[in-house]
């Protein structure tokens, strides 16, 4: 499937982004040309060779900061998606295999946490627990899962009633081995698609509490508490938001973007776009026409 | 003769249009409140960022927000523009030769927006009230008052100690009077505010909005011209300045850094007149700051002019003390008594036996502020490690006094016996090392009390009192933020009553 996606332009786009992000990432705090943390007297000053993005409202280095804040950005909205996909799809595959009880207890709980509002419910939590970002992610992973118990279990059911699998079942294969052999293959690319997509979800929500202050403590920089910061002080440095937001947008877009090219090039009809480009990449190569 | 009879029409003619044009510039001129009074009822439209959660002053307290329930309720005493004591409800008050009671003589004929008489017993249950209701946040201002009696219009205040702070006391930070049949039930009364003041609620949306109009049995209505105020919850503070430029509000409080903002659209910016003045909190019950070296060392390690340059864009000042320089009780001899020295500050942590980085606290505070971030760092620099943790619940431990390291700060208070007791005295809300209190501080207070405020030697007894007060290990003082509002043009200047947002006179144009 990698190499599928990767065949298409805005697959590699998508790629590439989040492939930067994520060094960003790992190698941003090492690759900060200025202590993040430290205030210095020249305070919201415009961009210059020593501070390539100007300073904030403490004299910090704004570029320094961006480059630290993106793990925190980067692992919350990891969290948030790894945790919505434990917990749901893993349900999800098994409400279909394990009994109308498991089925219909699994049914209700989803559908009541579709209700909850997860950013409130986020607040609500580190009031609870304390102001952090990991607890905050995972509640929000949590609400965020039904996405992944739905789209697995969708794909589940259809597998799930095919004859090659009732044949499986019959032949003596055991679940386990059915889940594995046939059913994974079949669901992996609606969850894949999800996957990239709650990603972007996790960015925003991530993003959002940081911006209110929720979840990580001052003066550790992320990217939505810069620019609630930045907002302060328009009136000095009214480009401050521009940076922060465009990594903000660029990462959500290349999840998006990422999801929509697994979709494009999964399953039969996935395969038959990629198929008929590369006709086409053929043809063209050889000098001929389309 | 031709020529003569032209010059005569033409000068009556010109006299007939300078007759018409003064007629009409006279008109305009002297008919301006007849033009406001056509354009209808006038309504302040007031975001604060101060918006009260509680509308009992008992619960509500001594903070900033008593502005904004000076709307509501009038009380006993006020301040002048020098800060002295006049009178509001009372309309006069004197104390016996001892000096241990004080008479109020309440005014005649006034009553409460539900109805209830303004009189002695009103205020006597009001004092009562603040000292014993379960919530109050005022009994601890309240404890030189032995007992209270009430006559007809009169209030009798009988004292534990010669007191001559008590009309001082009596103002709109502690004792503002609600009606004594609403405060029969102080849950309704939070939310359901009922006093004697200069306007009444019409509409009150918790911790949202609240909608009043003007009282026309308030005592002073004559001087109050502004008919409704809508006062609502202050948003974002960077959304402010576009509110009032629209004309959503026409009156606010502002952030510093919108001040130029603010400028630039054409409002009114001004700076009222105040007491306030930030700390650092710290526990000597607690360790490091047990050790006096440490404490010294963190009273070295603070860059006064830092917290004034980023956080108030040079509209504030430095303060080592609980008040701004130019206060009455500030004590120029105590200036700059621990000066700035991160040097000095790191020789005496390694004297104390502490290398850098060995202290490791928690900065425990309500609200993610610039000003814990900037302590965080000057400690740094020093080598003592500050985690700052937001605590949505702050106010319980450290009023509870668990806290080892905190940040507080204070508008003030009108009594400057008060502001001192708050922060140095043994059962000082503000004071986190709860009992201590510095050795002398007691004698220098109870000598302030016994002082009549227009005696010569006043304010020396209240500066050494602030001296005594000031060699407190549990408070470092940092700086002290502007009072800073902003208005449309339309609102005319407001009296600059220290601390206080004063409606008294104030006029606005149009609608």
């Amino acid at each position: 499937m990698v190499r599928r996606v990767l065949s298409l332009a805005s697959g590699r786009l998508a790629v590439g982004i989040l492939l930067a992000i994520a060094l960003l990432a790992i190698l941003g705090p090492l690759l900060a040309p200025q202590d993040p943390l430290a205030t210095s007297d020249n305070s919201l000053t415009g961009p210059s060779a020593a501070h390539w993005l100007g300073t904030d409202y403490l004299g910090r280095d704004v570029f320094s900061r961006l480059l630290d804040g993106s793990r925190v950005s980067v692992v919350g909205a990891l969290e948030v998606t790894l945790m919505a996909l434990v917990v749901g799809a893993v349900p999800g595959i098994l409400s279909v295999y394990l009994g109308r009880v498991f089925e219909w207890l699994t049914l209700r709980i989803a559908d009541t946490l579709i209700a909850l509002p997860f950013l409130l419910f986020a607040v609500a939590v580190t009031a609870l627990l304390g102001n952090g970002i990991t607890q905050a992610m995972l509640v929000t992973g949590v609400l965020v899962s039904p996405l992944f118990y739905r789209v697995s279990r969708a794909a589940t059911l259809a597998v799930a009633r095919s004859q090659y699998v009732e044949a499986a079942l019959i032949s003596g294969a055991s679940l386990g081995w059915v889940i594995r052999r046939h059913v994974w293959a079949k669901v992996l690319p609606p969850i894949a698609v999800a996957l990239a997509q709650t990603l972007g979800v996790g960015f925003i929500i991530v993003s959002s509490l940081s911006f209110l202050g929720i979840g990580v403590q001052p003066p550790e920089p992320t990217w939505g508490g810069l620019l609630a910061s930045d907002l302060g002080y328009l009136d000095y440095r009214p480009s401050a938001p521009f940076v922060p937001a465009l990594l903000i947008m660029a990462t959500v877009w290349a999840s998006n973007l990422l999801a929509d090219a697994i979709r494009d090039v999964s399953g039969e009809s996935g395969r038959a776009l990629v198929n008929t480009r590369k006709a086409k990449a053929n043809q063209l190569a050889a000098g001929g026409t389309a | 003769m031709r020529t003569t009879a032209r010059r005569l029409r033409g000068a009556t003619l010109a006299l007939a249009v300078t007759a018409t044009l003064a007629s009409t510039l006279t008109a305009c001129g002297s008919g301006s409140g007849a033009s406001a009074a056509a354009s209808g009822p006038t309504t302040l439209k007031w975001a604060s960022s101060y918006f009260p959660t509680h509308w009992d002053p008992v619960v509500s307290g001594s903070g900033a927000q008593f502005r904004l329930l000076s709307l509501v309720y009038a009380s006993l005493t006020r301040t002048d523009e020098n800060g002295k004591a006049v009178p509001d409800l009372a309309e006069k008050w004197e104390y016996n030769t001892a000096g241990d009671q004080v008479t109020f003589h309440v005014r005649s004929g006034l009553k409460f927006s539900d109805g209830e008489p303004v009189d002695g017993t009103a205020v006597k249950a009001a004092i009562e009230r603040a000292k014993t209701q379960k919530n109050s946040a005022l009994f601890g201002d309240l404890t030189s008052i032995k007992e209270v009696t009430a006559s007809g219009q009169d209030v009798v205040v009988k004292l534990s100690q010669v007191d001559h702070q008590i009309p001082q006391l009596l103002g709109q930070r502690v004792l503002q009077v609600a009606s004594p049949k609403a405060a029969q039930d102080p849950a309704k009364l939070d939310q359901t505010p009922v006093g004697a003041g200069p306007f009444v609620v019409t509409q009150l949306v918790p911790g949202t909005k609240v909608v009043l109009k003007k009282n026309p049995d308030y005592w002073d209505a004559a001087n109050i011209h502004i008919d409704n105020v809508e006062l609502v919850s202050a948003p974002d503070a960077s959304t402010i300045v576009s509110g009032l430029q629209t004309g959503v509000y026409n009156f606010a409080d502002l952030a510093p850094a919108q001040a130029d903002a603010a400028k630039k659209a054409g409002l009114d910016v001004f700076v009222q007149p105040g007491f306030n003045a930030a700390n650092i909190s710290l526990n000597v019950n607690k360790a490091p700051f047990n050790n006096p070296k440490v404490v010294d060392a963190v009273r070295h390690a603070v860059n006064r002019k830092e917290f004034v340059d980023k956080l108030t864009f040079g509209l504030g000042e430095a303060t080592d003390q609980p008040f701004p320089e130019k206060y009455i009780a500030y004590d120029p001899a105590s200036k700059n008594r621990w000066p700035y020295d991160p040097e000095k500050a790191k020789q005496l942590l390694a004297e104390a036996g502490f290398k850098p980085g060995d202290i490791k606290l928690d900065l425990v505070i309500p609200d993610a502020t610039p000003a814990a971030e900037i302590i965080q760092s000057q400690f740094a620099a020093i080598g003592i490690t500050l985690t700052i943790k937001v605590d949505k619940n702050w106010s319980k431990p450290f009023f509870a006094k668990e806290l080892t390291v905190s940040v507080y700060g204070t508008t003030g208070r009108d009594s400057a016996v008060q502001t001192l007791t708050a922060h140095f005295g043994p059962n000082g809300p503000l004071n986190l090392s709860t009992p201590y209190q510095p050795e002398g501080f007691e004698a220098a207070v109870a000598k302030v009390r016994q002082t009549p405020l227009d005696a010569p030697e006043y304010p020396e007894a209240l500066r050494a009192a602030t001296r005594a007060g000031l060699e407190s290990r549990a408070l470092v003082f940092t700086y002290s933020a502007p009072n800073l509002l902003a208005k449309s043009k339309s609102i005319s200047a407001l009296p600059a009553n220290p601390a206080h947002i004063d409606w008294t006179g104030v006029r606005i144009s149009g609608r």
